[in-house]
């Protein structure tokens, strides 16, 4: 495969920042092929309009997912880009790799592939980029019985579950996150590797409410770990970072930073429910939204409480074109224990698919169901009783409405009466 | 009362072979019965599948079913 003239492409590589196309330059001496993607991509520029045809038939056999076809519609001019499928992996929990399985993906993915990859962009999973379709079989084979590697979610599956580092290196994660991560992906083989649903659906597993995989903007059910118990204080820590002596939120800002109180953390609690009480941090446990803030800027001082499990949400999804969406809070509390296989978080999904396969119209996320039927709709079909915390603003916006049939006496009223004891 | 599953496929198959648009999401094979959960659909449109009766086709974002043969296919376009 030739070299293209490419002056846009190279334009690409000024500036102080890593650039693709100088990886993709050094990439081609070894697969030739990386020289027509260069080469596409300057004609895509000059055009103005993609030259990639997406999607198709491809994949491995007993598979309904994990391959991605694209072809060039070009193929004459760029032979090395004539097929050019994306492969998913199934990535490990917390993405703790170790350097001889990336060295083994590295080599098969130069065997059967253009050796291009893509860590954990926006799919999430370990994308190998560019293989043509005689070769999907070979590398299957090897990823599975040599590699013992598995392919994961695409299409209409659900996709590669994903989980921050958890309890392996987190002292606030409330539940063992790569065992509910890892456990939901055995559960659901069959659902991450052959279609099931309406559209795409993803899980996503987060320790505590700082969401490091920021589960509540991009899953479909997002699980963060949470407490229903009080934040637990140290107050002669607390002593200490009053007086200086210990730096605030962990050294993040800087070996010397030192904590005001009053300004860094009680003022900027969200719901005001902290005070300082004769040198004693005092917090309304009832009124803390879980924001993390206050154990952030002070973890020697403050923990979550005892009491721990996590939070379910639904319905957030990230889509480029129309905008982000966040996920609801639909149950507070549930229990998250590996022992019992998480069944009451497993119970829970199955009542969402059940209810979303059979209501969610095609290629419509559950989020887009969720906001087409209503709240109150979705909490009595997935059989969760309204609470407050449903809603953003309760007294201002009473977003759950009654049935008739749920109120005492009915809305059957006598006007007459109530006007004579309330003239207009 | 649904159907089996034997049946349920065979109504699919024949669904998918003479629908107008080649290419079909699972939603569209409920009405095959409609007395079937989602679930015991989507189990029988995978068997086919591989069964090789049919094929599925993804965008990457979203899963088709198409009769052997009908669905759209880069490679021989």
């Amino acid at each position: 495969m030739a070299k293209h003239n490419t002056p846009m492409m190279d334009e690409l590589e000024k500036g102080p920042w890593p650039s693709f196309v100088t990886d993709l330059k050094r990439q081609a001496e070894k697969s030739p092929q990386c020289w027509d993607i260069l080469g596409q991509m300057e004609l895509s520029f000059k055009d103005k309009i993609t030259h990639w045809k997406h999607g198709g038939i491809v994949g491995v056999f007993g598979y309904g997912g994990g391959i991605v076809g694209r072809y060039s519609d070009v193929p004459a001019q760029f032979p090395g880009v004539a097929h050019f499928h994306t492969v998913r992996l199934n990535q490990p929990s917390s993405k703790f790799y170790n350097t001889t399985k990336l060295r083994q993906v590295c080599d098969l993915w130069e065997k059967y592939g253009s050796g291009m990859t893509n860590m954990h962009g926006s799919t999430g999973d370990l994308v190998l980029l560019g293989t043509r379709t005689e070769h999907l079989e070979p590398l299957f084979y090897d990823l599975t019985h040599d590699l013992n590697w598995d392919l994961g979610g695409s299409g209409s599956n659900l996709r590669t579950p994903s989980c921050c580092l958890g309890k392996a290196r987190c002292e606030w994660a409330c539940y063992d996150t790569q065992a509910a991560c890892h456990g939901m992906t055995m559960h659901y083989q069959d659902e991450i590797h052959r279609p099931a649903f309406p559209y795409k659906f993803k899980f996503k597993f987060s320790g505590c409410p700082n969401d490091c995989v920021a589960s509540i903007a991009r899953s479909d059910l997002s699980v963060i770990g949470n407490w229903r118990d009080n934040i637990r204080i140290d107050q002669a820590a607390v002593k200490e970072y009053a007086a200086g002596n210990y730096v605030a939120n962990g050294g993040a800002h800087g070996p010397k930073s030192t904590l005001d109180i009053q300004k860094d953390v009680i003022d900027l609690c969200p719901t005001g429910c902290m005070w300082l009480e004769g040198g004693e941090l005092k917090i309304d446990n009832a009124e803390c939204t879980r924001c993390m803030h206050c154990i952030n800027m002070m973890p020697r001082a403050l923990r979550p409480g005892v009491v721990q499990g996590a939070t379910i949400l639904c319905g957030a999804k990230a889509p480029i074109l129309d905008g982000a969406q966040l996920a609801t809070m639909i149950v507070p509390f549930i229990e998250m224990d590996p022992n019992n296989d998480f069944e009451q978080l497993v119970e829970f999904i199955e009542s969402v698919w059940d209810w979303w396969m059979e209501n969610g119209k095609n290629r419509e996320r559950l989020g887009e169901t969720m906001q087409r039927v209503g709240l109150p709709t979705f909490l009595k079909v997935i059989n969760v009783d309204p609470i407050p915390q449903h809603v953003k603003e309760p007294r201002s916006n009473p977003y759950v409405f009654w049935a008739e049939e749920e109120v005492e006496g009915g809305f059957e009223r006598d006007v007459k009466e109530f006007r004579a004891r309330n003239a207009m | 009362m649904a159907v089996s599953k034997e049946e349920l496929k065979k109504l699919i198959l024949e669904k998918a072979i003479n629908a107008p648009k080649p290419q079909l999401y699972v939603k569209d094979f409920y009405e095959c019965d409609p007395d079937a959960k989602p679930r015991e659909v989507k189990n029988a449109a995978n068997e086919l599948v591989k069964e090789g009766k049919m094929d599925f086709w993804s965008s990457g974002s979203t899963t088709m079913y198409a009769a052997k043969g009908r669905a759209k296919n880069e490679e021989t376009r």
